[in-house]
C-alpha cells in the first residue's frame, strides 16, 4: 500500500471515527404541540395541609392542569403554596392506591392482593366483630387525623361502641391548646398583623408552614415596621427575617417567659386596668414571679440578661399590640405546658386580648347539624385512662403515647383492632419501633390513605380513599378572627377505584349492623349544613365561590365588658388556675431545668419544611425535588471535634434506635444540637423516591410525653454521632 | 390621547421571599415543564459563622431584557421580542442551535430534549390574555413580586420604581433586563 | 444554561470548517501565483488544495445539523437572514462557501478524472454527463470569487464566539483573528501533510512552509496580547481567564495548543526555512519532520477550539 493510500485511509478513518463519535449526539424526532380544548374552573378547598386554603381548579380536557388561589378567602390571603400547587399530582401519581388490598404475606412484606370492596369490607368486619366478641367493642382503637370527613370515620368508631379515639393533638398541639384554654377559657388566634412587638419561641412561621400568619408576620414584621424577637436553637428563614434572634438553650423558653414576668411585674408594667377588670390570681403572680429575675435567666437560657430586661420593657410598651405568640406544634418537652401557660399569662397582664394587634378570640359561624340517630354513648372507659392520666386534658383527642404503652402493656384491658384514617402513625409518633410493637400485636389493622404510607405497608387492609381533587366533602368553618366557611367539591371523578370515607364507612357499617347510623348522604349532611348560613342559595353560592366570608369581622372587644363570663371556673382569666391546683398541678408555671446532653451528645430536635406536610408529601415529586434526601445538621465545631466532614456518612444513635443518613455540617445549628427533616427513611417500598432514603426520625425520639396534656415530647431524645 | 404601548416588567422585594418554592411549582404546573427542568428559580445566599450569620433568596427567571442578546444571535427568528416587552420564542421556527442559550448573561433558557426546542419564561402569556397575572407572582404567599406595566404611571409597579431603590442583575451585561429588585 | 449545551459536534465543526476554509484560501492564492499557461511550481498546492477543500466542510455541516435540537429542521436557517445573527450570516456563508469550493474542485479535476467521475455515473442520471465541461479556464475567476467566502467562513467562527457578551473569555476583538489564521495555518498544514509523502517540490513546501510561518506568527501575536489585556480588563475577563491560567484547562493550553500545537511547529520551520532565507542555502526538508509538523498543527488547530468552545461555556456559570 502506498503512502498515498495510507494517507487517505487513515484521514478517513480519524474523519470517520470522529463524525462517528460526534452522530452519538444526534436527537431523535421531535414532540407534536399540545391542543388546547375544553377548559372548566371550579373552586375547591386544599386538603394539602390543615390550613386549607381556597383554590380554583383549572381543569383542562378532564385533566386537572393547574391549581389556581381563589382570592376570595381571606385566610389564604389569595395565594397558593408549593404544596398546594403540587396538590395535583396526589391525582397523579403512578404509586398512589387504585384499589383495595389485602395483605398476602407477613407484615411489612410487601405483599398485596388486590380485592374487591366487597370482600375488603366483608373481611374487615369480620376481623372487628371478631374482636368485639373477644375483647368487648373497645379493644378496637380508631386512630384518624382531621379531615373534612373524618367525622364519619369516628362515627362510625363511635356506633361501633369503642371509647378509644385517638387524634393527632396529643403529638402536635395539645399542650398550648390545655394552657390557653385554661387561661383564658378558650383557644385565642394572634392578631399579628396589627401587632408591633412579636416574639416567637421557636414557631418557625416563615419556613415551617405558610399560614395566615406566616403571611401577617412578613408584612408587620417587613413593612409595619413590627419588632420580631425570634427564640429557636437553629437559624432559620424566621431567624434571617427577625429583628434580633437568639439561639436560646433548648427548653428553658419559660425561665426567659418568667424572667419577663418578674421584669414586668416589678416595674409596674402591667396593665393595671385589664388585670384589675378582667383577671384572678395576679397577686399570687407577683409572689411567684420574684426570683425569677434576667440575670437568673441568662444562667439557663444564654440570653443575656440586659436584653431579656429591654424586651421585657419594649414588649410592655408595646402592648396591646404585643404577643408573645403561642406556636401551634408544641409537643417539645415534658414541661412544655406551664411554658405556654406563662405565654397566655404574660400576654394576659399587658392587657393584650380581644385587641387590635393582640390575642383575640376566634369568630364563630354557625352551621347546621344533620341529625342522624345517635348511639348509646361507649360503655367501657378509654384505654389511655385520661381521667385519671390526664384529668384536664381534651378527652376526645386523647394521650397517644400514652395510649400506645397501655396497648403494649395490655392494660387497663388489650386493644386487638386498630382502623387508621388519614395517619401515618409509624411515622407521627416518636419511637417507632414501639409503634411497630403497638401494631404487630394487634390481630388487625385496618388504614384507610390515598398512598401506602409506611403504617399502610405493614397493615391487613388497605381502603383507597379519594383524594381532595376527587370528592366532594362536608363544609367547614375555619375559625380564626376572621372565620370562613369553605366547600370543597370534586373537581375530576376518581381516577382509580377509591372511595370517600363517608362510603367507606357506610360499607363497614353495613356489614357491623350499623346501617341506621349512616342512612344518608353526603347530599343530605351538606344540606343540613348550610341551611343555616344567611344566604340565598346557599350551596349554590358555596359551589359558585368556594368559600363564604362573613361581612362582620374581625370584632375585637366583644369580651371586654363586666357582663361577659370567660369560661373558666372563676369567670375570669385564670393567672392563678385553681382547677391545676386541684388536678395537684402546678397553678403558676413553676421552672424545671430541662435536662442537658451528655458530654459528647446533642440533643435532637425536630421541625419541618414548608415543601412538605409532615412525612405525607415527600413522596411527591414535584417536592422531593427540592429535598430529596434529609441530612443531619451538625455545627461546624461539634462536627471538627467528631471528625466529620461536609456529606459524610454518619450514624446517629439514642437509647431506642439509630438510623445513618449524610452529615450537612452548617454554621446554622446550635453546637449542642442537631437536626433532620422528618419524613425520610421510609419503609413502604411504593414511596419509591424516599424509601431507604436518608433516615427516619422517629426511629430515634424516644417516648416523653407533657405531665400535663399528655402532648408528646420530642425534643428530650439525646443522640450520639458517628462517622461510617 | 393615544393609549401608550405595554411594556411588561417586574419588580421583586427580595426581603419578603422566604424560599418556599411554591412559585417553582406553580411555574411547573401552569407551563407543563418537565420535573429536570425549571423556567425560574431561587437563589439562596448563607454567610456568617455560628451565631453572627445572615440568609437571604430572590427568585429569577429570564429578565425579558429591553436589548435581548438571545433575540439578536437567533439564527431563525423564533426567538423574538414581541411588542408588550416579552421575549418568546415560537416553536416553530425554533431549530434547537442553542446560541440563545449561551448568549444568555442570566443562563435563564434551557433545551428541552424532548421537544428539541429552547423554552423560558414567557411571564405566561396565555395567563396575560386570559387577564390573569402569570403563576408565579398569584401563586406566591408573600408577594414578592409585582408584575405590570411600565409604562402605566397608575401601575404598582411604576408607584414602586418611582419610590424605592432597586437594581438590576448583571447591567454590564447590556442587556437591559427588566426584573426590577429592590433594595 | 446550567449545563455545556455546545460540545464535540460544534468542536468538529469549527475545525472542520476552518480547515475547509485554509484549504480554500492557500489553494486560491497558489491559483494566482503562476499563469494558465505557463507551468508554474505551484500547481500541485492548488489542485490539491482545491480537490480537498469542499469536504471537511461539508462533513462538518452534517455534523452542524445533527448537533440542531430538531436536525429535520435546518432549512428554516435559510429561510431567513439575519444580519445581526453571526449564526445566520454563518449558515449562508457556509452554503455559498460549499457551492463555491464544490465548483472550484471540479474546475481542478483533469479531463481523465472527470471522463471517470462522470462514466461511473448510474444510467439513469447518464443525461448530467452532458455537463462534462472543461472549466479549467474559470480557475482564476472561481478562486477569486472564493476568496471572501472562505475568509468569511474562516472568520465568522470567530465571530461567533467573539460576538457573545455574557461569555467573557470569548468576548475579546481578537477571537475572529485568532479562528481565521488558525483555520489558514491548518490549511498550510493539511497540505503539506498531503505532499509530504509524493515527489515534491522544494519550492512548492517553501511556499507552504512560509505562508504558514506567517499564520502562526500572526496567531502567536493574538494569542499574547488576548492573555495580556485580559489579565489587564475587567474583573469578569480576568475571572474566565483564570480557567487557562490555573483553572482546568491550563495544561491543555499551555502545553498542548500552545506548545506542542503552535510554537513547536512554528520553531521547526523557521527552523528550517531560515537559513535559506539568510544564506541563500539550498532548502533540504525532512519528510517526516514536515508530516509531524503538520499533524502537531492540525492537532493544535483542533484543540484551541476544543478549549474555547468548552472554557468559554464554563466561563460564565456560576
Amino acid at each position: 500500500m502506498d503512502r498515498r493510500k495510507f494517507l487517505k485511509f487513515s484521514v478517513g478513518g480519524a474523519a470517520g471515527a470522529a463524525i462517528g463519535a460526534s452522530l452519538a449526539y444526534v436527537k431523535p424526532f421531535g414532540h407534536a404541540p399540545e391542543k388546547e380544548g375544553q377548559r372548566v374552573e371550579i373552586p375547591t378547598t386544599c386538603e394539602m395541609c390543615v390550613n386549607k386554603c381556597s383554590l380554583i381548579a383549572v381543569v383542562e380536557n378532564g385533566v386537572i392542569h393547574k391549581l389556581n388561589p381563589n382570592p376570595e378567602n381571606p385566610k389564604s390571603r389569595g395565594m397558593l403554596c408549593a404544596r398546594g400547587n403540587a396538590g395535583l399530582q396526589q391525582v397523579y401519581d403512578s404509586a398512589r392506591l387504585k384499589r383495595p388490598l389485602i395483605r398476602a404475606g407477613n407484615r411489612g412484606e410487601g405483599n398485596w392482593r388486590p380485592a374487591s370492596w366487597d370482600e375488603a369490607f366483608d373481611f374487615t368486619a369480620k376481623k372487628l366483630s371478631e374482636t368485639k366478641d373477644k375483647y368487648g367493642p373497645q379493644g378496637t382503637l380508631w386512630s384518624s387525623t382531621e379531615s373534612f370527613q373524618e367525622v364519619f370515620f369516628r362515627n362510625l368508631g363511635a356506633a361501633f361502641g369503642s371509647p378509644n379515639q385517638v387524634r393527632h393533638p396529643s403529638l402536635c398541639l395539645a399542650s398550648v391548646n390545655l394552657a390557653y384554654s385554661l387561661t383564658f377559657g378558650t383557644v385565642p388566634s394572634f392578631d399579628l398583623l396589627n401587632s408591633k412587638y412579636i416574639i416567637m419561641s421557636g414557631a418557625n412561621r416563615l419556613e415551617s408552614f405558610i399560614t395566615p400568619d406566616t403571611m401577617d408576620l412578613i408584612e408587620s414584621a417587613e413593612y409595619r415596621k413590627a419588632k420580631l424577637i425570634y427564640l429557636d436553637p437553629r437559624f432559620t428563614v424566621t431567624a434571617s427575617k427577625a429583628d434580633e434572634w437568639y439561639p436560646i438553650r433548648p427548653g428553658t423558653d419559660l425561665a426567659f417567659i418568667l424572667a419577663m414576668l418578674n421584669v414586668i411585674v416589678d416595674e409596674n408594667r402591667y396593665d393595671k386596668e385589664f388585670v384589675a377588670n378582667y383577671t384572678v390570681g395576679f397577686d399570687k403572680l407577683v409572689e411567684h414571679v420574684k426570683p425569677f429575675t434576667p440575670d437568673w435567666a441568662e444562667k439557663e437560657t444564654e440570653i443575656p440578661a440586659k436584653d431579656i430586661t429591654r424586651i421585657a420593657r419594649e414588649f410592655s410598651d408595646a402592648a396591646p399590640r404585643a404577643v408573645y405568640y403561642a406556636g401551634r406544634r408544641s409537643s417539645w418537652y415534658r414541661e412544655d405546658f406551664h411554658m405556654r401557660r406563662a405565654q397566655a399569662i404574660l400576654n394576659a397582664i399587658v392587657g393584650s386580648w380581644d385587641r387590635e394587634g393582640g390575642m383575640v378570640p376566634n369568630g364563630k359561624i354557625a352551621l347546621g347539624e344533620y341529625l342522624f340517630l345517635p348511639w348509646d354513648d361507649p360503655v367501657a372507659p378509654r384505654v389511655d385512662e385520661m381521667d385519671k392520666n390526664f384529668p384536664l386534658a381534651a378527652k376526645g383527642d386523647g394521650a397517644y403515647l400514652k395510649l400506645r404503652e397501655n396497648v403494649i402493656a395490655g392494660t387497663p384491658y388489650p386493644v386487638k383492632a386498630w382502623m387508621v384514617h388519614k395517619q401515618d402513625p409509624m411515622n407521627a409518633l416518636p419511637n417507632q419501633a414501639r409503634t411497630l410493637e403497638m401494631l404487630q400485636q394487634m390481630d388487625f389493622v385496618g388504614v384507610i390513605d390515598i398512598q401506602m404510607s409506611d403504617t399502610a405497608w405493614y397493615a391487613d387492609v388497605v381502603f383507597p380513599e379519594s383524594t381532595y381533587l376527587e370528592r366532594t366533602d362536608p363544609v367547614e368553618v375555619l375559625s380564626g378572627i376572621t372565620p370562613v366557611v369553605v366547600y370543597r367539591q370534586q373537581v375530576v371523578k376518581p381516577v382509580h377505584d377509591t372511595k370517600t370515607t363517608l362510603e367507606i364507612a357506610q360499607g363497614l357499617a353495613k356489614r357491623l349492623g350499623l346501617s341506621q347510623y349512616f342512612d344518608y348522604t353526603l347530599d343530605q349532611w351538606i344540606a343540613a349544613q348550610v341551611k343555616e348560613l344567611p344566604l340565598e342559595a346557599p350551596l349554590e353560592y358555596l359551589k359558585k365561590h368556594g368559600v363564604y366570608v362573613p361581612r362582620d369581622f374581625p370584632k375585637y372587644g366583644s369580651t371586654l365588658n363586666a357582663e361577659h363570663r370567660f369560661v373558666t371556673k372563676s369567670g375570669k382569666i385564670e393567672l392563678f388556675s385553681e382547677r391545676l391546683q386541684e388536678a395537684n398541678y402546678d397553678a403558676l408555671p413553676v421552672y424545671q431545668a430541662p435536662a442537658q446532653p451528655p458530654p459528647g451528645k446533642f440533643r435532637i430536635i425536630t421541625g419541618r419544611r414548608a415543601y412538605f406536610t409532615h412525612a405525607n408529601s415527600t413522596n411527591n415529586a414535584w417536592l422531593n425535588q427540592f429535598a430529596p434526601a434529609n441530612s443531619l445538621w451538625l455545627n461546624q465545631s461539634a462536627a471538627d471535634n467528631l471528625g466529620i466532614a461536609d456529606g459524610d456518612r454518619v450514624e446517629v444513635a439514642s437509647t431506642v434506635g439509630a438510623v445513618r443518613l449524610q452529615a450537612k455540617v452548617t454554621q446554622a445549628i446550635r453546637p449542642d444540637c442537631v437536626f433532620m427533616l422528618h419524613g425520610y427513611g421510609k419503609k413502604s417500598k411504593w414511596q419509591r423516591l424516599v424509601a431507604g432514603t436518608g433516615g427516619c426520625d422517629t426511629e430515634l425520639l424516644e417516648t416523653a410525653w407533657d405531665k400535663v396534656s399528655g402532648n408528646a415530647s420530642l425534643h428530650e431524645t439525646f443522640v450520639s454521632v458517628r462517622k461510617v | 390621547m393615544p393609549a401608550r404601548p405595554k411594556r411588561y416588567a417586574m419588580v421583586v422585594d427580595s426581603k419578603k421571599c422566604i424560599n418556599c418554592k411554591a412559585c417553582v411549582v406553580a411555574c411547573r404546573a401552569e407551563n407543563s415543564v418537565p420535573l429536570a427542568y425549571s423556567r425560574n428559580w431561587l437563589n439562596e445566599e448563607t454567610r456568617g459563622v455560628w451565631p453572627k450569620l445572615m440568609a437571604a433568596s430572590h427568585p429569577e427567571q429570564c429578565h425579558q431584557c429591553d436589548h435581548p442578546a438571545c433575540v439578536r444571535v437567533c439564527p431563525t427568528g423564533a426567538s423574538h421580542h414581541r411588542p408588550d416587552g416579552i421575549v418568546v420564542v415560537n416553536e416553530a421556527d425554533c431549530v434547537g442551535c442553542r446560541y440563545c442559550m449561551i448568549a444568555c448573561p442570566y443562563n435563564a433558557r434551557f433545551f428541552r430534549e424532548d421537544k428539541g426546542v429552547v423554552e423560558k419564561c414567557d411571564f405566561c402569556v396565555k395567563r396575560l390574555d386570559r387577564g390573569q397575572l402569570p403563576a408565579c407572582v398569584e401563586t406566591c404567599p408573600s408577594k414578592v413580586r409585582v408584575f405590570g406595566d411600565l409604562n402605566d404611571p397608575e401601575s404598582k409597579l411604576a408607584e414602586l420604581l418611582n419610590n424605592r431603590e432597586y437594581r438590576v442583575k448583571k447591567p454590564e451585561a447590556g442587556t437591559g433586563p427588566q426584573i426590577y429588585y429592590l433594595i | 444554561m446550567k449545563t455545556m449545551e455546545w460540545g464535540f459536534l460544534i468542536v468538529n465543526y469549527l475545525f472542520l470548517g476552518g480547515l475547509s476554509a485554509g484549504l480554500f484560501f492557500v489553494s486560491a492564492l497558489a491559483t494566482f501565483l503562476y499563469k494558465i499557461d505557463e507551468p508554474s511550481p505551484y500547481t500541485r498546492i492548488a489542485r490539491l488544495g482545491a480537490l480537498l477543500a469542499p469536504w471537511p466542510v461539508m462533513i462538518g455541516c452534517v455534523l452542524l445539523i445533527f448537533d440542531l435540537g430538531r436536525w429535520y429542521r435546518f432549512y428554516k436557517l435559510f429561510l431567513h437572514l439575519r444580519l445581526v445573527s453571526p449564526m445566520s450570516i454563518g449558515s449562508w456563508l457556509l452554503i455559498l462557501f460549499t457551492l463555491v469550493s464544490l465548483v472550484n474542485c471540479y474546475a481542478w479535476l483533469t479531463e481523465n478524472q472527470r471522463s471517470t467521475l462522470f462514466a461511473k455515473l448510474p444510467r439513469g442520471l447518464a443525461f448530467f454527463s452532458k455537463f462534462n465541461y472543461d472549466i479549467d479556464h474559470w480557475r482564476r475567476r472561481l478562486a477569486l470569487a472564493g476568496l471572501p467566502t472562505s475568509v468569511g467562513v474562516g472568520i465568522y467562527t470567530g465571530v461567533l464566539l467573539g460576538a457573545v457578551q455574557s461569555r467573557p473569555f470569548w468576548n475579546t476583538n481578537l477571537v475572529a483573528q485568532l479562528f481565521l489564521f488558525s483555520a489558514f495555518s491548518t490549511g498550510c498544514a493539511a497540505l503539506i501533510l498531503g505532499l509530504s509523502g509524493r515527489e515534491t517540490s522544494a519550492q512548492e513546501l517553501r511556499l507552504l512552509y512560509g505562508l504558514d510561518i506567517c499564520f502562526m506568527v500572526l496567531e502567536f501575536f493574538i494569542v499574547l496580547p488576548y492573555l495580556i489585556h485580559g489579565e489587564l480588563s475587567v474583573q469578569a475577563v480576568q475571572d474566565s481567564l483564570k480557567l487557562v491560567l490555573g483553572g482546568p484547562f491550563t495544561i491543555l493550553f499551555w502545553v498542548f495548543f500552545l506548545g506542542l500545537g503552535l510554537l513547536t511547529p512554528l520553531v521547526i520551520e523557521l527552523r528550517e526555512l531560515v537559513p535559506v532565507i539568510v544564506s541563500n542555502r539550498e532548502f533540504h526538508y525532512n519528510r517526516l519532520l514536515a508530516a509531524s509538523t503538520a499533524l502537531l498543527i492540525l492537532g493544535g488547530g483542533f484543540l484551541l477550539r476544543y478549549i474555547f468552545v468548552f472554557a468559554g461555556q464554563m466561563s460564565a456559570m456560576q
